[in-house]
């Protein structure tokens, strides 16, 4: 059976080293450019025109720019927008790696932990970092819900703070999990076809079953590609209007 | 004023009550017709949105399976480092793993609310709370 986890290895396509940090070119590194030349691209290449009756490529930038502008302006109000460049790169980098994941004998970078660690620590950073710049100490009201009596306030502040610090875990975790498992359910459904065919007889004609369950899994995995990007961005929205407006 | 010839033939002006019968026909089948094709366009509009708030509902699920493992991880690795620098072991981490399913639960329950709200925004009623129950009439 073929191993289901060899997709996910990083292999090491030419070493670099930039001030004695190694910052050797893999093949994740290679497919993180490829799924921003792709978004970029498309994106340049669907907005060229900017006519009034958009054609096909312009339409399907436009519903992709009003469904995470209307994300933004639900979760944050009008003065979200400021913050609508960061969050529609974060939804369209992952979004586009998602579904470059999806392509046969593609590597699905964001099935890697610190790529995903990575984003969502950048998320949390800047929720500090803005949450102080807006509010200054008054930030800090996050911890402390309004109406608790005070002799129970350390407790629920203690738990506010572990569900604070909580939050890139499980954004990260979320996105990584996800892909990972994805991922290695259709591999190990697809090799289940090989085994069964290479069983001969009677086996071999139930190889079409799993076959039905890749095509199935497919569909899922494309539903859960974009769910998965939605479901960061929308996380991000979220995070970022606590930063604006601390105190639930 | 009385047009003089209303009345008189039914050529000028006047219907024959075959042709009146006629056109109320033709009236009412294209009434029917309309109201076909607006009933066919809501169906689709709403499907539209059925599919929209399952992917939703999907998303959410999605949410809270990962909110309470997180924080009870760092729940527990926030009572770890607490043990390893005053030395006592094994006693903040267990406070700590508590706190930190607490404030799984805290993620969940509030992930809960927004959710309730976004639905109760669009529709006016609430999950699971007097939702009309299509058993009680159809005895």
């Amino acid at each position: 059976m073929p191993d289901p986890i060899h997709q996910f290895e990083v292999k090491r396509l030419f070493p670099l080293e930039i001030f004695g940090v190694d910052a050797t070119f893999t093949n994740s590194a290679l497919f993180m450019v490829v799924g921003v030349i792709l978004s970029f691209g498309l994106l340049m290449y669907a907005s060229r025109g900017r006519s009034l009756v958009p054609n096909r490529m312009q339409s399907i930038a436009e519903s992709l720019y009003e469904f995470v502008a209307g994300m933004v302006r639900d979760s944050m109000g009008e003065q979200g927008m400021k913050f609508f460049p960061l969050i529609f790169t974060f939804f369209m980098f992952i979004l586009t790696l998602n579904m470059v994941g999806m392509v046969p004998g593609f590597f699905t970078v964001t099935s890697q932990i610190w790529v995903t660690a990575a984003l969502a620590l950048l998320v949390f950073v800047i929720v500090i970092v803005v949450g102080f710049a807006k509010n200054g100490l008054g930030f800090l009201r996050l911890f402390v819900p309004e109406g608790v009596p005070i002799y129970v306030l350390p407790l629920v502040s203690l738990i506010e703070v572990i569900s604070f610090f909580s939050r890139p875990l499980s954004h990260s975790l979320r996105l990584f999990a996800n892909m990972l498992a994805g991922h290695i359910t259709l591999k190990v459904f697809a090799g289940f076809i090989i085994m069964l065919l290479g069983a001969g007889g009677a086996a071999s004609a139930l190889a079409p079953l799993p076959l039905l369950a890749v095509l199935g899994i497919t569909a899922l995995e494309f539903l859960v590609a974009f769910l998965q990007a939605y479901v960061f961005t929308m996380l991000t929205c979220m995070y970022l209007n606590d930063a604006l407006h601390p105190g639930h | 004023m009385a047009d003089p010839d209303r009345g008189a033939t039914p050529e000028k002006g006047n219907l024959s009550p075959e042709d009146i019968a006629e056109f109320k026909r033709r009236a009412s089948e294209l009434g029917t017709r309309i109201d076909s094709v607006q009933a066919e366009k809501q169906a689709e509009i709403e499907e539209q949105q059925d599919r929209a708030n399952r992917s939703r509902g999907m998303a959410y699920g999605l949410r809270m399976s990962t909110e309470l493992v997180a924080a009870i991880l760092v729940g527990g690795f926030m009572g770890y480092m607490l043990d390893t620098l005053l030395g006592t072991l094994p006693w903040l981490s267990l406070v700590f793993l508590m706190l930190g399913f607490t404030a799984g639960i805290l993620n969940i329950l509030r992930t809960f609310k927004r959710m309730q709200d976004e639905i109760e925004a669009q529709k006016d009623f609430k999950l699971g709370q007097s939702a009309p129950d299509e058993d009680e009439d159809g005895r």
